[in-house]
């Protein structure tokens, strides 16, 4: 005779609000039965800052500077997002130089993004030495940022109707000396983590989201093309002139936490390949359209541009009345979209993946709450 | 006899990963010894506001390009009560202020009145002292109102890297 299996009494755990591996504050709810998790509530809100609500009083110019907190990691596409949007509603011809450098600050700063990535999923993993690799590099890049538009996070740089302002002297000289640097240290990112035995045990095996789960919980960007599904706004529906360059999208096959974070690992490859591209095509010519107005009045109507910004499917949804501030502002933000799936993605993992799946998905709480 | 294998394969690789941490130590250091070392940011850099009153023609254009609001100011009237163009003061909250550069790039006088200088260590006690005041009189770098005791002082505890206020023409 067997006896009766012994009953577990379920226990409750908050993951965060204050916790290193949250990458802000994000408090997950976790019921576990001995260490098997039952159920996970994600619960969003901490750093809410009522930007969309805050746009229906600024004025159309100004939401470009406040559009930079919402993926504080990825400023310039959410920058580009609202002015892509912006743009349809006020019918401007943006130049090409413009075009060109929207283009290479984007996958600039989508490298730097990934790089934080990198360096934060090591951390969360257990590896600190690749969190410091990444942030020396990123160092270079932020110097750049700096030189062209004098900020290193929050730069406010694209703007309705052009950029900010044109590049430095040598800027571009500068920039190619740091892909040149940099291509090398992405095999150095192999051999430190990416096929790190231990790493991959601890990556490959959990966290697998499938194809159909991910599409119906709505999760873009990297996240989505580890399950397979070859989606890129750039390839979909390419903005700026991303028809123009020549790169590829990298789609994982089994949607497990590596996947995941080696299909960032080759965006940041096929990034580069387009700066490249982008700044041998940059010809001399303005970088503003002519006749933007310091203070705009869009006719009504409304208009929805959306990007690949680093988390995802950045989308803007811009309603307006004729006034000088929008009627309404909607933000289709990827990272509030991926953080769902932790719901479903979770039950049955146990305790110890959790801060790998989290780390995996690569949230932004800036995003999540706005 | 596959576990040792298993256990030998993954030395082997903690080993590689060691190499390049080892490779990269007998590299001389990067990292800048802050307080003794600093770095002189990018022209162009956007750091904490500056204000010259000399210039300004009081027109508030800045203070309808702030983002954040944290610019006031008021125009001073001559002995017929009529505004002229010049202030009579002019208040900037570092403490609001979202180092866009939308107030500089909307201000129409040749040098800027306001522009961002290359100041990045700005460090207050309190939040008082984050509200800057230019009078006629008072000089760079701005003086904060102390309610208490109302009087202008200077901002203490803030280290100027910029000493000569530099900016950029466009």
């Amino acid at each position: 005779m067997t006896p009766a299996p012994l009953r577990t009494d379920q226990l409750f755990v908050n993951l965060g609000p204050q916790h290193p591996s949250t990458h802000g504050v994000l408090r997950v709810g976790l019921t576990l039965e001995g260490e098997v998790i039952m159920r996970a509530e994600p619960d969003i809100g901490y750093l809410h800052r009522g930007t969309e609500k805050l746009s229906e009083i600024r004025g159309w110019n100004q939401l470009v500077a406040l559009s930079d907190r919402w993926d504080y990691c990825n400023a310039m596409g959410n920058n580009l997002a609202y002015c892509l949007a912006a743009e349809k509603l006020l019918t401007v011809e943006v130049p090409e130089r413009a075009q060109h450098l929207r283009a290479v600050m984007c996958e600039l700063n989508r490298i730097a993004s990934h790089l934080i990535f990198f360096g934060t999923f090591g951390i969360d993993i257990g590896a600190f030495t690749p969190f410091l690799h990444a942030f020396r590099e990123r160092e270079m890049l932020l110097d750049l940022f700096e030189s062209c538009t004098g900020a290193r996070l929050t730069y406010n740089y694209i703007r309705i109707g052009g950029v900010m302002r044109d590049l430095p002297k040598g800027w571009p000289d500068l920039c190619r000396e740091f892909l040149e640097f940099f291509k090398p240290r992405l095999q150095e990112y192999d051999t430190l983590l990416s096929f790190n035995p231990i790493f991959l045990d601890r990556t490959k095996t959990v966290g697998h989201i499938s194809r159909e789960s991910a599409l119906n919980w709505g999760v873009s960007g990297p996240n989505l093309r580890a399950s397979g599904v070859k989606a890129d706004v750039r390839k979909l529906d390419p903005y700026c002139l991303y028809a123009k360059y020549d790169f590829e999208i990298p789609v994982g096959k089994t949607g497990c936490c590596w996947d995941r974070y080696y299909c960032r690992m080759l965006e940041i490859k096929e990034s580069v390949r387009i700066v490249e591209q982008a700044l041998g095509l940059l010809a001399d010519g303005p970088v503003m359209a002519k006749g933007v107005a310091k203070i705009l009045k869009p006719a009504p109507g409304e208009s929805y541009g959306h990007v690949e910004a680093a988390r995802g499917d950045l989308g803007v949804h811009l309603i307006s009345d004729g006034n000088t501030a929008p009627y309404r502002l909607h933000v289709r933000a990827p990272s509030f979209m991926n953080l769902q799936i932790l719901q479903e993605l979770l039950v049955g993992q146990r305790m110890s993946d959790v801060i790998a799946i989290l780390g995996s998905i690569d949230i932004v709480l800036g995003e999540v709450d706005r | 006899m596959r576990y040792f294998q298993t256990v030998l394969n993954a030395c082997a690789d903690i080993g590689k990963g060691l190499w390049i941490t080892l490779r990269t130590m007998v590299k001389p250091a990067i990292t800048v010894q802050y307080p003794d070392e600093k770095l002189v940011p990018y022209p162009g850099f956007r750091g904490v506001l500056l204000y010259d009153a000399e210039i300004c023609i009081s027109c508030s254009l800045c203070v309808k390009a702030c983002p954040s609001e944290c610019i006031q100011l008021e125009s001073r009237k001559n002995e017929a009560g009529k505004r002229v163009p010049k202030v009579s003061w002019y208040s900037l909250d570092v403490g609001k202020c979202n180092f866009c550069r939308l107030c500089e790039e909307a201000c129409p006088t040749k040098p800027k009145a306001v522009w961002h200088s290359r100041d990045f260590e700005a460090v207050f006690s309190s939040r008082e002292e984050m509200v800057r005041y230019w009078r006629k009189g008072t000089e760079y770098p701005g003086q904060w109102y102390d309610p208490v005791t109302r009087t202008y002082k200077p901002v203490a505890g803030q280290v100027s890297l910029q000493t000569v206020p530099e900016r950029i023409l466009y």
